[in-house]
Formats: C-alpha cells, sequence, structure tokens
C-alpha cells in the first residue's frame, strides 16, 4: 500500500485521481479518529488522575482532621494532667495544713495537761486542805451535821483529785513512746501486790501467782495495767469472807494470754462493751468507788503494745480479764489468738 | 541587827499554800524560822542579799523548798542560780509542785535539784509529805559541815 501511495502522489503532481483523492480524505479521516480515542483516553486519564487527586485531597483532610483531633485530645489531656496534678499539689498542701493543725492541737492538748495538772489541782488541794483544818481545829465545836458536811467536802475533793490525775495520765499515755525491754512479768506482779498491802489490811486474801511469762514490754505501763486489775480485783471482792485473785498464764499457739481471775461480785456480760469506755462504770458509787478511767487506761497501755484485753464475767460469779501483750514478729499468733479471745 | 538563822526558805506564791505549808511544817514543830519568798526575784534576792534583802548578812538556809510556777523569775531559773553559785549550790533543794510534768522532772533534776515532789491533793497525804522532807532534810541529812562554814566565813566576811 505504501507503493501505492507513493504512486499516487507521483500521479497527483500530473492528474488528480479523485479515487485516490477518496482515499486519502478517508486516511486523514481515519488518522482524525484515532487521535480523537487518543484524545479521549488522555481526557480519561485526566479525569482519572482529577478524581485519583480529590481522593488523595479527601484522605490528607481527614488524616488533618484526625491529627486536629489527636492534638485536640491531647490539650484535653495536657488539661486533665494539669488538673490531676493541681489536685496532688492542693492534697499536698491541705495534708501539710492538717499536719500542722494537729501538731498544733497536739501542743495544746500538752499545754492543758500541764495547765490541768497544775492550776486544777492547787484549788483542790486548797479546799481539800483548808476543809481539813476547820474540821481538825473547829470540829468539837460543830454540830454532827456540820461536821457531816464538811466529811462530804473532804471526800468530794478527794475523789476529784484521783479523777484529775487518772485523766492526766490517760492523756499522757498518748503521747508517751514505749520504752521496750525483756522483763518477767512476776516480779511486776509481786511489786504491785506489795503496794496493795495496805489495801489488803483487815481482809482475807488469797493471791494465787502462777508463773508468768517474759515479754517485750514497757514495765512501768505493764505494772499500771496489774496495778488496775488488781487493785480492781481486790475492790470488787470486798463483800466475799474470802476473796481469791489468780494471776497466771495459759498459751495459746506459742501467745502468751495472762488473766487475773477474782471471786468477785463479777457483771453481767450485757454491759461488756462498755466495759474500757473512760467513765464508764457497771457499779454504783456507793457501793464500788472508782473514777471510771482504770480500765480505759489499762486497755490503751495494752492496745499500745500491740496486744488486746477482753474480760469474761457473770453477775456475782466473778470476773476474768484476759490480755496480750503483742510481739510485732508474732501478729499473726497475736490475731488467732484474740479471735480466740472473742470467741472466749 | 541580829539574825535567826532562816531554816527554810519557802519559794511559794500562792497564799493558800504558804498558809497549808507553814500549818503543816508548825505542827511537826520542824523549824521554828521559815522565810516565804513569793516569787523569783524575791527568792533570789534573799539568797544573794540584794534588793530588799540587801542589808541581810549572807547565811544559808537549811533547806529550799521550790515552787516551780512564780512570777517574776520562775522556779527553774531559781534553781539553775542556786546550783551555778559555789555559795548556795551545798543547800538541799526540793521541789514542791502541783505539776507532775516528765519534762519539768527531767530539768528540774538535770539541774541539781535534791528531790521532786507533787503536792498531794489529800491534806493529810501532804502534811506527811512535808513533815517526811522537814525531817529527811532538817534532822536526819547530815550537810557538809566543814565546807559550808568556810565559805559562810568568806562570804559573811
Amino acid at each position: 500500500m505504501t507503493s501505492g501511495l507513493a504512486r499516487t502522489v507521483l500521479a497527483s503532481e500530473f492528474a488528480v485521481d479523485p479515487e485516490d483523492h477518496a482515499k486519502a480524505i478517508l486516511n486523514i479521516l481515519e488518522d482524525f479518529s484515532e487521535d480523537k480515542v487518543r484524545v479521549e483516553q488522555t481526557q480519561h486519564a485526566v479525569f482519572n488522575m482529577l478524581q485519583d487527586f480529590a481522593e488523595e485531597k479527601s484522605r490528607l483532610e481527614e488524616t488533618q482532621s484526625a491529627t486536629l483531633n489527636l492534638l485536640e485530645d491531647f490539650d484535653a489531656e495536657r488539661a486533665k494532667a494539669e488538673g490531676v496534678s493541681r489536685d496532688l499539689r492542693e492534697s499536698v498542701e491541705l495534708l501539710r495544713v492538717a499536719k500542722e493543725a494537729a501538731e498544733a492541737s497536739n501542743r495544746e492538748l500538752e499545754a492543758f495537761s500541764y495547765s490541768v495538772s497544775h492550776d486544777l489541782r492547787a484549788p483542790l488541794r486548797h479546799i481539800s486542805g483548808f476543809s481539813k483544818l476547820l474540821s481538825e481545829e473547829y470540829g468539837p465545836r460543830l454540830e454532827p451535821e456540820a461536821q457531816h458536811h464538811l466529811q462530804r467536802i473532804v471526800e468530794g475533793t478527794r475523789c476529784m483529785g484521783v479523777l484529775v490525775d487518772d485523766l492526766l495520765n490517760l492523756a499522757r499515755l498518748g503521747r508517751r513512746d514505749l520504752s521496750l525491754q525483756v522483763a518477767g512479768l512476776n516480779p511486776v506482779v509481786e511489786e504491785v501486790v506489795a503496794d496493795l498491802k495496805t489495801e489488803c489490811a483487815g481482809r482475807n486474801v488469797e493471791w494465787r501467782i502462777g508463773g508468768l511469762p517474759f515479754v517485750e514490754c514497757d514495765p512501768s505501763l505493764v505494772k499500771q495495767v496489774f496495778q488496775n486489775l488488781l487493785s480492781n480485783a481486790l475492790k470488787f471482792t470486798r463483800p466475799r469472807p474470802q476473796a481469791v485473785i489468780e494471776i497466771g498464764q495459759r498459751n495459746h499457739q506459742g501467745t502468751p494470754i495472762v488473766f487475773v481471775r477474782d471471786n468477785g461480785v463479777g457483771f453481767s456480760m450485757k454491759y461488756s462493751d462498755k466495759l474500757f469506755g473512760v467513765f464508764q462504770r457497771l457499779h454504783r458509787q456507793e457501793d464500788f468507788e472508782g473514777t471510771g478511767v482504770g480500765l480505759a487506761t489499762v486497755q490503751r497501755i495494752v492496745q499500745k503494745h500491740g496486744g488486746r484485753i477482753w474480760a469474761e464475767a457473770e453477775l456475782d460469779q466473778g470476773a476474768t480479764f484476759y490480755f496480750t501483750l503483742g510481739a510485732p514478729e508474732k501478729t499473726e499468733l497475736k490475731t488467732k489468738a484474740a479471735m480466740a479471745g472473742e470467741q472466749a | 541587827m541580829t539574825q535567826r538563822q532562816v531554816e527554810i526558805l519557802l519559794v511559794e506564791d500562792n497564799q493558800d499554800d504558804v498558809e497549808l505549808t507553814l500549818h503543816a511544817l508548825q505542827k511537826e514543830k520542824l523549824a521554828n524560822n521559815i522565810h516565804v519568798a513569793r516569787d523569783g526575784e524575791e527568792a533570789l534576792d534573799f539568797l544573794f542579799c540584794n534588793g530588799i534583802h540587801a542589808d541581810r548578812s549572807f547565811e544559808r538556809p537549811r533547806l529550799i523548798l521550790l515552787d516551780l510556777k512564780l512570777p517574776k523569775v520562775d522556779g527553774m531559773e531559781v534553781l539553775k542560780r542556786v546550783k551555778a553559785d559555789a555559795r548556795t549550790k551545798a543547800i538541799p533543794v526540793v521541789i514542791l509542785t502541783s505539776s507532775k510534768e516528765e519534762r519539768d522532772l527531767v530539768t528540774g533534776y538535770g539541774l541539781g535539784a535534791n528531790s521532786y515532789i507533787q503536792k498531794p491533793v489529800d491534806f493529810d497525804q501532804f502534811r506527811d509529805t512535808v513533815k517526811n522532807v522537814g525531817l529527811y532534810w532538817l534532822v536526819i541529812n547530815q550537810p557538809p559541815v566543814a565546807e559550808l562554814s568556810q565559805h559562810s566565813a568568806t562570804a559573811g566576811s
């Protein structure tokens, strides 16, 4: 065909053959339509590209918005974190203020105790002293009723003196640090029993003192525990022709439990929860004197040692007080002993 | 002017306590001549012959009964000055006070107090306490006589 066309061109220089002419037009048209297809393809490609671009753009926008969201979240988180750290700072500040307040109130309590001990005892001594002098120097000249009134003043002052001293002692316990050492409890009990000799005067009292353990404790405080428990036992056996007071130990899984048992008037177990409360008394003042501070003090001392105290009693059938002086390394045993105590 | 030897210097600001203490001491006939100082400053003036006691010739009381809470100069300061001075440090000082504060006890003994006694509320007990203190320090206890008279001679001349 190429040679044909060359021939046609050569021939047209001289004369145009109409058939060749038509062929040429057809060829051009054909070329043109091919071009058109190519243009359309290009157009299509461009269109595709544009479409891709739009997609990319929207993806980019999404990424952008996601980034923005992230930034926003980050801001919120940061604000939250700042809030938390501000809260923390505020808490720390509140704690500091509370600690200062506690220290201040501790100092105040100390000053208060001091002034109770000094300023309250002084006028009490004066009332006691002068009413005593009045009764001694002018008593014989007074009517019996006046003498009785005077006697009540003296007695009232004495009670208040004991109460003030007991309360001060209880208040001091809170601030006091334990001075621990390993001590045998038998010498402590013997000392207390000896101190109580005068209170036993004219009474028939049988002391049964068993073998007691060696424990790590503050001996001067443990002495107070026995002083209170034994003088209670002595007091509440007063109506008995023969008082029997037994001090001994039981062992509960390696933890010694010390007990003080008496054959006194006892108490009803329904009031046992009041037993160790300050100012709680289970007997009338006329029957058995007391301030209601003793057992509260005992409990405070026992708890300071990490121990526990409880009682078993029956009305008119005597009472038994049990206590442990917990050793820190025997916490588990101690807990078991305490549980046994709860069951008891 | 002759001056009778003061056996007891009672340093006490409260009039009621002064009366009750004197009553207890006199009842036991333990001291004939008791001087009462109503605050710490007066106690020091008396001991060292200053102020209102400037015309007194120096002489040691045999015993000082000292309250702690005192106007002007408190009891601890009086104790400190008494124990710091060679002329007075041998005088027994018995702190006789209302309070039984642990820190007072520690400070008192630290400064050289010879006894620390809390005044009992009950008057019978108070009387017994005062009697025992007087009996112990004025009758039973032996003061260092030679040392006392030597100081007395130098200070008094």
